[in-house]
């Protein structure tokens, strides 16, 4: 299964939330792969389901309301779904971990950084105290935090939002995992900050060979790390590709809009683009392509209004679900969870 | 009233200070509210009044094993003494310092041996109280659902029937069962219909505070590092409500005791014959028509230092462990 160095893969996922106002679709039909090594930036606006993709993995969806209804994740050959719950416990924080937005909030306030990092490990690895104590001190060192004996024994309100951010970065790598997901991991960041933030996450995937979920709004944020993008719009993946293909020639309307709605160097002009409208309405989604009424492109189509597009791979390994896009028609859906980069562009 | 405020504004300053204070070396919540406490004339006084009860007390228990033990050491029901009946306060000797009672016995070992009763009624009470509701609360906040529907349904329903009649209930409902060696008739039950009734408003503040942490990031996080539910409900939930079991452990206290004399006064506390406040009030209500005072002005009093002290104390506690108060 895990041809070409992919790591995990996640196919056909649906998520849905049983709410008393009715069922939000939060995730639907959800495949994407991502390889060795890799970083993978899945990008949309807020509530478009990217947070809930990233839980979905971990298993750590609120049931109830939610439940993940269908699809595969699978981790190096290894069904997620068939995993007990104590099963799963090991696979979080020991294969796959988790850094969150919040560097402020994702630090318990009542004990000392170093405590919480050495509870980690002690999750995952047979280590003597004294063994794991140095372990957490080493790993708050190579996170790039300064005097890390000296920070081990303080509390998180000592701490700026970049510093515990690379002390939840600490924690996540603490028990050598082979993917972390990041969500959102600089939203909450100065830009300084965020830079040093991605600059860190990058120099450890390449000490660790580490895969990355990364999770953002961030357009710029993705240029500079990820190496395969799904573009997410209400609760799908509207396009699928590797970074320089979508920043070169992006196909579908959504990202286009995204594109254009960037400031850029250079350019002289009094006001940015804008995608008209809101995000749709979990609950009352439109009929038809789920981004139509706002499409420049589609909005008065009536092919657009009566079906909802599939993703189609219209150029070799990128998928786009338009049916204005160019070479749509004659496009066929292939398996979209397939590791799209390879070695080549990882190594780019 | 003008000593009040000017003891609010030396605890605003000493706020101010604390919370410049945050930012200096490795300092938890705990030390910080122990310095802000440390501060605190007010509580610090209090906080001596409390431990000279508790000084009393012990020294209560401490004569009761010496007089079981020494035959010339008069234990407290051989103290009856037919030619002091009734005597009132006077410097005559030590036993009429307070007066006598009506078999004669010094009011002033009365007033504190009943600081025993009292004491160990606040403190036994709230051990089974504040560690019940404390869990109690965290698993129905934690784990919601059926296991919360239960735990509410279990207080409200305690909740709805008046405390005292409830008290009085459970404490006739011991009369005469002996559990483990211990005669629930007495103290003993005492302790444990104090600690059945009183463990629901932990229990309520606690799962209110929980709900609001379980939702926090830091769960998550707990969860995300492959935690088991019930490790980060010791771990990570219940060290950040621990103040408020404190908290409430300093205000039942003073709850246990008032209910204590309640009880004794109706008969139904300690056994017959104990020295207890509620006891001495008890007895000494039929002599309030002959003029004799003094046993239960020993009694009221007894019981006013130390129920003040209390208030103060708890009511300082829960300042220094308030957050938002730092930053005011």
């Amino acid at each position: 299964m895990s041809e070409n160095g992919t790591l995990l893969t996640v196919r056909g996922l649906r998520t849905q939330f049983f709410t008393a106002d009715g069922v939000v679709k939060a995730v639907d039909g959800v495949s994407f792969a991502i390889g060795k090594k890799q970083t993978f930036a899945l990008v949309g606006e807020s509530g478009c389901g990217k947070s809930v993709t990233a839980l979905s993995i971990m298993r750590l969806i609120p049931k109830p309301p939610g439940k993940i209804v269908a699809g595969q994740i699978i981790l190096d050959d290894q069904h997620l779904a068939n995993l007990s719950e104590r099963q799963m416990r090991d696979v979080r924080g020991g294969r796959i971990a988790m850094i969150f937005q919040e560097p402020m909030t994702s630090l318990n306030p009542v004990f000392t950084v170093g405590s919480q990092i050495v509870e980690a490990i002690n999750l995952h690895r047979g280590l003597s105290r004294r063994q794991a104590k140095a372990l957490a001190v080493e790993m708050l060192a190579q996170v790039g935090i300064p005097a890390p004996a000296q920070r081990y024994k303080e509390y998180p309100h000592q701490l700026s939002g970049g510093m515990r951010q690379r002390v939840m970065i600490a924690m996540a790598l603490s028990c050598d995992p082979e993917l972390l997901i990041a969500d959102e991991p600089t939203t909450a960041l100065d830009v300084t900050i965020q830079a040093q933030i991605l600059e860190l996450l990058r120099q450890i995937q390449e000490q660790r060979g580490l895969s990355i979920l990364l999770i953002t709004h961030d357009l710029a944020v993705v240029a500079e790390t990820a190496d395969v993008v799904g573009v997410m719009y209400a609760s799908k993946i509207a396009e699928l590709t590797d970074v320089r293909t979508l920043y070169d020639k992006p196909l579908h309307p959504y990202t286009q809009g995204l594109f254009r709605s960037l400031p850029r160097l250079g350019q002289k002009k009094e006001r940015l683009e804008t995608i008209p409208g809101n995000v749709p309405n979990p609950l009352a989604f439109p009929a038809g392509c789920k981004f139509h009424p706002r499409c420049p492109v589609g909005r008065d189509l009536e092919k657009c209004r009566a079906a909802e597009p599939e993703l189609r791979e219209v150029a070799p390994k990128h998928w786009v679900a338009c049916w204005e896009c160019p070479g749509y028609e004659e496009a066929k859906a292939t398996d979209v969870a397939v590791n799209v980069a390879g070695k080549e562009i990882a190594g780019l | 009233m003008a000593q009040e405020t000017t003891d609010r504004s030396t605890g605003g300053t000493d706020g101010a200070a604390a919370s410049t204070g945050v930012m200096i070396a490795g300092r938890s919540l705990w030390s910080d509210a122990r310095r802000r406490l440390m501060r605190d004339k007010s509580a610090m006084i209090c906080f001596a009044i409390i431990v000279l009860y508790a000084i009393v007390s012990i020294g209560g228990v401490v004569y009761e094993i010496l007089a079981d033990r020494y035959e010339d050491i008069p234990s407290f029901a051989e103290m009856d003494d037919s030619s002091m009946i009734d005597q009132p306060p006077s410097f005559k000797s030590w036993k009429t310092l307070l007066g006598t009672d009506w078999y004669g016995k010094p009011v002033i070992i009365k007033a504190f041996l009943g600081a025993k009763v009292s004491m160990s009624v606040g403190l036994i009470s709230n051990v089974i109280a504040v560690p019940l509701g404390m869990l109690l609360g965290a698993i129905a906040g934690f784990y919601g659902r059926w296991l919360d529907s239960i735990i509410v349904w279990v207080f409200s329903t305690l909740m709805s029937i008046p405390g005292l009649v409830l008290l009085i209930a459970i404490k006739y409902a011991f009369t005469g069962i002996t559990v483990w060696g211990l005669d629930l008739s007495g103290i003993h039950g005492l302790y444990i219909a104090l600690g059945i009734i009183s463990w629901i408003g932990t229990c309520r503040l606690v799962r209110a505070e929980v709900m609001k942490i379980r939702e926090l990031d830091y769960i998550v996080a707990a969860r995300a590092n492959g935690t088991h539910g019930f490790v980060i409900l010791l771990r990570h939930v219940i060290p950040n409500v621990l103040h408020l079991g404190i908290i409430n452990f300093s205000l039942g206290f003073v709850g246990a005791i008032k209910a204590e004399v309640m009880l004794s006064y109706l008969g139904l506390g300690v056994e017959p014959g104990t020295p207890s406040w509620g006891s001495m009030i008890n007895a000494a209500r039929m002599n309030l028509y002959s003029g004799k005072w003094w046993e239960l002005t020993a009694a009221v009093g007894a019981m006013f230092f130390l129920v003040l002290a209390l208030n103060i104390f708890g009511d300082r506690l829960r300042d220094a462990f308030d957050p938002k108060l730092r930053t005011a």
